[in-house]
């Protein structure tokens, strides 16, 4: 290998790593809701893609962290409604009722895109267009690193409000004894609206922040971030905040090390044999005990 | 006073009478069917080429509309169907066209993916009694892949050749631009349009004596190009031609520019020379050189942008092929003498099919469109560049 393609495998995995940021953001919003409900919102990443496309409302009168935020706001609407119409009516005994309301609700909103944009690509506001970190022959996107920054702020954040305030003790009491929960006062509606609102900010922002770093949006962006959110999130181990984070930039660095390595035809091939390989070695993820197989 | 009143009523009724020809005759409708994309990511392929049949039909119907085989005038209605650009939707979509009793032709389909195993389930050879695929005849707008018409008599193309395109577009370039010496690629890998095209793009440049020094990869749904333009950046080619659909030529686009990758000339993808490439990122797009068979630069083709702009959609090269396929379909109405009933279903099927296969010129919006023995057509075409936010013509082979 000579120092040309080193650099190249060096920056392509650095590259990957911090565009993996943003599959931890959607990572965490899965992982959020399924530590509270302890149910899959599959609708997530197209709900945070829908939020984007929303910003692009004022994205005609608004400076650009404006309409990131336009989107962080839309995205916590999106996720209360998500909440209402695919969770809240249904039994909450049926738990694949609950995940098929949500690939409805996927399709719908990819569909919902498709039409009112007819499937033409959006112009999106670029973060820190320019401002690239220089280290020596290496280079660091100032907006992925934002969106790291924005990333462990988050995990922070939420880690703060979960163990810190009553809103989080309401959250921990719920997702693990509802019943006991409602028994003591706490509303269990109020407390799983308030766990979709966060989670849609969150989509909201990480829709945003794809939408900046690749600086067009589309709706074919819907199905490879709920994939990559689902992957990043199993590997992270469902539930984990920490391991949404860590995963996202594993599964990003490993995606752009693949390519480089055995194409852009055979990447996904290996991020999903990385997948398979954690199902069976470590089936609950990197932030959990070992789990013992049947 | 009775007499009176019945001879009024009489006169009445013969009046009505009189007039119930003349209702029908006006109301003689004969259909044109479309199958193309209106939903998923490429809708817009299908609104607008949807969009440019109506107007077409509209622009036929006020000069009268179309005369039919007894005679008789008749209005052009168009019925367009949703293939979502998959192949089971439009296996599904033609055969449902088939079963109709009005159903003459087909203008579509939007992809080539669709159209090639659409070409598939028709009749190989025209009277081969021991082949039972379906005898229906279908005439493509968008489908771009070339040589698909060979796959079945009954297919038939006005779809621009864009072998001869960037074989022109390449010796143009090598004439009038003797610095430029290698070529970069950048290709779609998993869209067949993409890929058949960049073959295309990759042997033109080598035979106008270019050198090919490599290709960057990436897939339709790709959200990250920064390793494919690193390559493109460290290969430093004097051209880039990029072979992909607008969203991904926008990613790819936006990423060169992060990267400071600027090539002396950037070549695109015939159908990138739409409005989705300007409206996702007119600014990194400036500059880029693509083909095409459409611009509003004829008197025709100015009045059809106009005709279609009142449907809220633009003329771009796949829908002026619509636009100009429902006048070619009028004059074989007319010529063939189709009757457009029930009874004459078969027969009528025979005659289009007759009618199309007949053609050996036909006019376009840009010039005469010839049709060569493969029943594809040889367009006229230019190169158009985007400046300012707008398509420009750069040159005219």
């Amino acid at each position: 290998m000579t120092y040309d393609n080193l650099i190249d495998l060096s920056q392509s995995v650095i590259d990957g790593v911090l565009f993996g940021s943003i599959y931890a953001l959607i990572g965490i919003g899965f992982t959020l809701i399924f530590g509270v409900m302890n149910k899959i919102n599959l609708s997530y990443a197209a709900a945070s893609v829908g939020a984007t496309y929303t910003s692009l409302l004022i994205v005609q009168a608004a400076p650009p962290a404006l309409v990131y935020v336009a989107a962080a706001l839309a995205g916590g609407g999106l996720g209360a409604l998500i909440y209402l119409v695919c969770f809240h009516f249904l039994p909450p005994n049926k738990p694949l009722a609950t995940l098929m309301s949500t690939v409805g609700m996927l399709l719908l909103i990819d569909e919902a895109i498709v039409h009112i944009t007819a499937g033409m690509p959006q112009n999106y506001p670029a973060m820190f267009v320019g401002a690239n970190i220089d280290i020596g022959p290496l280079s660091l996107r100032s907006d992925l690193l934002f969106v790291f920054a924005l990333g462990c702020a988050v995990m922070v954040g939420l880690t703060l409000l979960l163990k810190r305030t009553r809103l989080g003790l309401a959250t921990r009491a719920v997702a693990q004894q509802s019943v006991a929960a409602r028994l003591c006062g706490m509303s269990i509606t109020g407390t799983n609206m308030n766990t979709f609102v966060i989670a849609g900010f969150l989509g909201g922002t990480a829709g945003a922040m794809a939408g900046a770093a690749i600086g067009v949006l589309s709706p074919l962006l819907t199905l490879p971030l709920t994939i990559k959110g689902l992957v990043v999130t199993v590997i992270g181990g469902l539930g984990s905040i920490p391991g949404a984070i860590v995963a996202g930039l594993l599964v990003g660095g490993a995606e752009n090390l693949f390519q480089y390595i055995r194409g852009v035809s055979e990447r996904d091939i290996y991020v999903m044999l990385m997948l398979f390989a954690f199902l069976v070695f470590r089936p609950g993820g990197m932030f959990t005990p070992p789990a013992g197989r049947d | 006073m009775l007499l009176r009143l019945n001879t009024l009523a009489c006169a009445v009724l013969g009046a009505l009478a009189l007039t119930v020809p003349a209702v029908h005759a006006q109301e003689r409708t004969v259909k044109i069917y479309g199958i193309g994309a209106k939903s998923g990511v490429v809708r817009i392929f299908g609104l607008n080429s949807e969009a440019a049949m109506k107007a077409a039909a509209e622009q036929i119907n006020k000069a009268g509309g179309v005369t039919m085989g007894d005679g008789v005038k008749a209005r052009m209605v168009i019925e367009y169907l949703d293939d979502r650009c998959t192949a089971e939707e439009g296996i599904n979509a033609l055969r449902r066209i088939a079963s109709q009793a009005d159903a003459i032709v087909v203008n579509g389909p939007t992809c080539s993916n669709v159209a090639e195993p659409l070409f598939g389930i028709l009749q190989k050879k025209v009277g081969d009694a021991s082949d039972s695929g379906l005898q229906f005849p279908i005439y493509t707008d968008v489908a771009a892949k070339g040589g698909l018409a060979s796959i079945s008599e009954w297919s038939f193309r006005n779809v621009p050749s864009e072998a001869a395109m960037y074989k022109s577009m390449f010796e143009w370039v090598a004439s009038t631009r003797k610095d430029l010496k290698t070529v970069w690629g950048g290709v779609e890998k998993d869209f067949a349009h993409s890929n058949a095209t960049y073959n295309i793009m990759k042997d033109n440049a080598t035979k106008a004596g270019f050198e090919v020094a490599g290709q960057s990869e990436w897939l339709l749904a790709d959200t990250s190009f920064a390793t494919q333009v690193r390559e493109m950046k460290r290969a430093n080619a004097d051209v880039v031609a990029i072979s992909a659909h607008p969203f991904t030529t926008c990613g790819v686009l936006k990423e060169m520019q992060r990267q400071g990758v600027k090539p002396k000339m950037l070549i695109g993808l015939t159908s990138s020379s739409s409005m989705e490439t300007l409206q996702g990122c007119a600014q990194q797009a400036e500059g880029i050189f693509i083909p095409t068979s459409f611009a509003p630069v004829t008197p025709e083709a100015k009045a059809a942008a106009h005709a279609v702009q009142a449907f809220n959609v633009n003329m771009d090269l796949h829908n002026a092929a619509a636009w100009e396929n429902m006048f070619v379909l009028k004059e074989i109405i007319e010529r063939q003498k189709i009757m457009g009933k029930p009874e004459t279903l078969a027969a009528d099927r025979v005659k289009m099919r007759e009618g199309l296969a007949s053609l050996k010129q036909t006019s376009g919006l840009l010039g005469p469109v010839n049709r060569g023995a493969d029943r594809e057509a040889i367009k006229p075409f230019l190169f158009v560049q985007a400046k300012g936010g707008e398509w420009t013509v750069a040159h005219k082979p």
